[in-house]
């Protein structure tokens, strides 16, 4: 086979696929005003329903590409270990100081890189730098929950020139801009005096800085002012629930309340011993015990998760104790509850009324939107469980979606192609649910480079 | 909110009502940078004081602009006074942003 020239070349290839994506995202565009900026390239992205993103055109990814770098050459040439944080923890930049002694002094624990989490990194940090670490953790903890702007830690590590001095210090940037913490680390000579941080118990520090990462995620928990999230997290224990496990059986007393934040939980009636129906699907908007908080103390429905993800777990009486002391919560609470409420009741009346293919294609809208992706696992057995239906109907009903292109269904991995056909496709339940229960928003994105060299003076 | 800014000011006698806008940009891209600096020196110029801007960023806020209907960006909107319009890409073209603003040009300027 004989290649074509320019296919050799990679620089006219990536020009070749950024034209024919430019000419792919053309397409989407239908107004004519539209189509005339666009052509007049003076456009930068054009949004797209299915994804729910902005999509960037080459030219304006290659410019934001380009101001990633020139930031970070920036950073680089500063002379002082600097490490930028996101609202997560997550480690965005690092100047090449920080990376240069961070490799150096790897056996201390502090070579943590771009991509990484910082809480994570903690959590790793050798046996003997372990209270360092979780000191730091509740550092960064307080910082993120914006009860400190400032903090600074001195300690004492070991290094390859036997044991050095250093002083981290963690500063919080505005609330307007989307990187959140800076870290910079100053070296000092081993006879400078060092003082001694205080530790806290290892494993609580360890439970908060998890819980602060994955919590945050539940937009209950999220919902909360800081004040009462921190009284709330030291009672919070991260867990990951797997796919198929029950959380409660009816009738069994509720243990533990759980607050999902990538795992999704579908609330089932049994009405016999072999059959159940899906009333209720919970994700990471909601809770699953809400009716704790309303005095019951046995579960009415048997919670199934749907797909395998993380959630915080408190136990009952903790849980308790909290919501009759906290306003915030008990009213956070009251409002999901509500929407589970209208959520249930609406699925009650769907499921006498509207189609099984109907259904099917709400349940998987729903299903897609509390586990934020388009793609996801679930069997014909659990389909034909969450709507009450034989195994045969969920056959005919899903291979009737694949057929006008609206999913893709494969061994219990779907994938939906197309949003906009599967809503048309879908009974207005779910409209109606959408209107009532507005799914979460995108997670912040991390990055602002012109912030940074803000931060840095550079303008 | 990230990237997002309010501009509210008193009217002066120039321009009677307040105009309340709406940008769409798309991060730091170019012409999303180049709608900002051309709106606000036609603001500054045009609008004295007497305007009301929020500027969105789509890539933090994608389901904000796809339920307000928007399709492209950078996308100016003149949410008020009514009849609302729209204004898209880069701004650069002043009389167009101003027709679609509803300010009417003295014979001076």
């Amino acid at each position: 086979m004989i290649d074509a020239p320019e296919s050799t070349d990679p620089l006219l290839a990536q020009d070749k696929a950024a034209a024919e994506f430019k000419t792919w995202l053309r397409r989407l565009v239908t107004d004519t005003a539209e189509l005339v900026a666009f052509d007049a390239g003076e456009i930068d992205a054009v949004m797209d329903r299915n994804s729910v993103s902005a999509l960037l055109l080459p030219e304006a990814q290659t410019a934001l590409h380009d101001s990633h770098r020139i930031a970070l050459s920036a950073l680089d040439a500063l002379p002082g270990e600097i490490c930028v944080l996101d609202a997560m923890g997550i480690v965005v930049m690092t100047s090449k100081a920080w990376r240069v002694s961070g490799a150096a002094h790897a056996r201390a624990g502090l070579d943590v890189r771009a991509g990484e989490n910082i809480f994570d990194a903690c959590l790793d940090a050798p046996a003997g730098e372990r209270a360092h670490a979780n000191a730091v953790a509740a550092g960064l903890r307080k910082m993120l929950a914006g009860m400190r702007q400032l903090l600074r830690f001195r300690y004492v590590c070991p290094s390859p020139r036997g044991r050095s001095v250093f002083t981290l210090t963690m500063a919080a940037t505005t609330a307007q801009s989307p990187v959140y913490t800076l870290l910079t680390r100053e070296w000092h000579s081993p006879r400078q005096q060092t003082g001694k941080i205080s530790g806290v118990a290892a494993g609580k520090v360890r439970r908060i800085a998890t819980a602060v990462r994955s919590g945050a995620q539940n937009r209950l928990l999220a919902a909360l002012p800081s004040k009462d999230y921190a009284q709330l997290a030291s009672g919070l224990e991260p867990v990951t629930i797997t796919y198929g496990e029950v959380l409660y059986e009816p009738g069994e007393p509720i243990r533990a309340v759980y607050f999902p934040s990538t795992c999704l939980v579908s609330l089932l009636t049994p009405v016999d011993a072999h059959r159940a129906l899906e009333v209720g699907l919970v994700g990471r908007e909601g809770m699953i015990g809400a009716s704790l908080a309303l005095g019951a103390t046995k579960s009415s429905v048997r919670a199934l998760a749907q797909g395998t993800g993380t959630a915080m777990r408190m136990n009952a009486k903790r849980f308790l104790r909290e919501f009759r002391r906290s306003e915030a919560l008990q009213r956070v609470l009251l409002q999901f509850t509500e929407r589970l409420m209208v959520q249930i009741s609406q699925t009650a009346a769907c499921n006498r009324f509207h189609l099984v293919e109907a259904r099917l294609a709400r349940s998987l809208l729903m299903t897609a939107e509390r586990m934020g992706s388009a793609e996801f696992h679930l069997t014909h057995e659990f389909l034909a469980a969450m709507l009450g239906v034989r195994r045969v109907g969920v056959t005919v009903a899903a291979s009737e979606l694949q057929r006008r292109g609206f999913i893709r269904y494969r061994r219990g991995n779907i994938t939906i192609l197309d949003q906009r056909g599967l809503e048309t496709a879908s009974c207005p339940c779910y409209r109606h649910l959408q209107v009532l229960n507005p799914p979460p928003a995108n997670a912040p994105r991390p990055m602002s480079v012109l912030n940074l060299l803000r931060l840095h003076g550079f303008f | 909110m990230a990237n997002k800014r309010m501009k509210k000011v008193a009217a002066k006698e120039t321009v009677a009502t307040v105009v309340v806008m709406r940008l769409y940009i798309a991060g730091r891209a170019p012409n999303s940078v180049k709608a900002i600096a051309n709106l606000e020196a036609i603001c500054r110029q045009h609008l004295k004081d007497s305007y009301k801007l929020e500027i969105v960023d789509v890539c933090e806020h994608p389901r904000r602009a796809l339920d307000d209907g928007i399709l492209v960006t950078p996308s100016l909107t003149k949410l008020s006074p009514t009849p609302s319009a729209n204004v898209i890409g880069n701004l650069s073209d002043t009389g167009s942003v101003l027709a679609a603003l509803g300010v009417q040009l003295s014979p001076a300027q």
